[in-house]
């Protein structure tokens, strides 16, 4: 099991990641590598708001984003609040 | 307590006259005034297409506001488009807070970059990863 850890803390300036499901971790491959995320997101910005969210209208998880936990959460209210006022989809098919 | 910052967005019937809409806008900006607030940005971004139908609407009338102010100006605004027909949607979002952080953030980019700069130029030491 440590050795495992080391491995994974190795593997973090890589596109790598894991998540927990159940109990152990399942580590994956990230579809697009470390992403920046502007210093304020713009609940109005809908253009670039739409590319976290998939034709499905569902918004992008982390594992295939690439973006930070923290930037992942102001991203989500982001979307959130730009769906209340019907600037994007609660879902769309 | 002292000065927030506010947005606040609102969603009017696109059937209105145009006209209509013009006094509304002016009746919020006075009410806000009134209340003590200051409208630092009004912005009538005019009829769009919503996402998904609001009350059989497939449009709407989008108008803007940017607020500074205590928050009771906001608490009357909110109690007055409850109660407007006109008005199908509306949303009011607290912004210097996210402001702030954001400058907090951009000032520790900044300065990260300009580290890591420094530390390049200096001789021997020269970083492993880009």
């Amino acid at each position: 099991m440590a050795e495992k850890e080391m491995e994974i803390l190795d593997d973090r300036g890589l596109d790598v990641g894991e998540d927990v499901i159940g109990d152990r971790p399942r580590r994956y491959q990230r579809r697009r590598p470390r992403q920046v995320v502007p210093e304020y997101v713009d609940w109005k910005d809908v253009e670039y708001l739409r590319g976290f969210v998939p034709e499905r209208g569902k918004i992008m998880p982390r594992r295939i984003s690439g973006i930070s936990a923290k930037d992942q959460r102001r991203i989500a209210k982001a979307i959130k609040r730009a769906r209340s006022m019907a600037m994007l989809p609660f879902v769309a098919d | 307590m002292a000065n927030r910052t506010y947005e606040v967005m609102y969603i009017v019937n696109p059937d209105t006259p145009a006209e209509t809409i013009g006094k509304l806008n002016e009746a919020v900006g006075k009410l806000i005034e009134k209340e003590g607030g200051t409208v630092v940005r009004m912005d009538d971004i005019g009829i769009r297409r919503l996402a998904y139908p609001i009350q059989k609407k497939e449009d709407g009338y989008y108008v803007l506001f940017e607020i500074d102010g205590s928050g009771q100006e906001i608490a009357e605004l909110e109690r007055r488009m409850r109660v407007n027909d006109m008005i199908l949607r509306y949303i009011t979002v607290r912004v210097d807070e996210d402001r702030k952080a954001a400058t907090k953030r951009r000032e520790k980019r900044e300065a990260r970059a300009a580290k890591r700069t420094k530390f390049r130029q200096a001789p021997a030491e020269a970083p492993a990863e880009a």
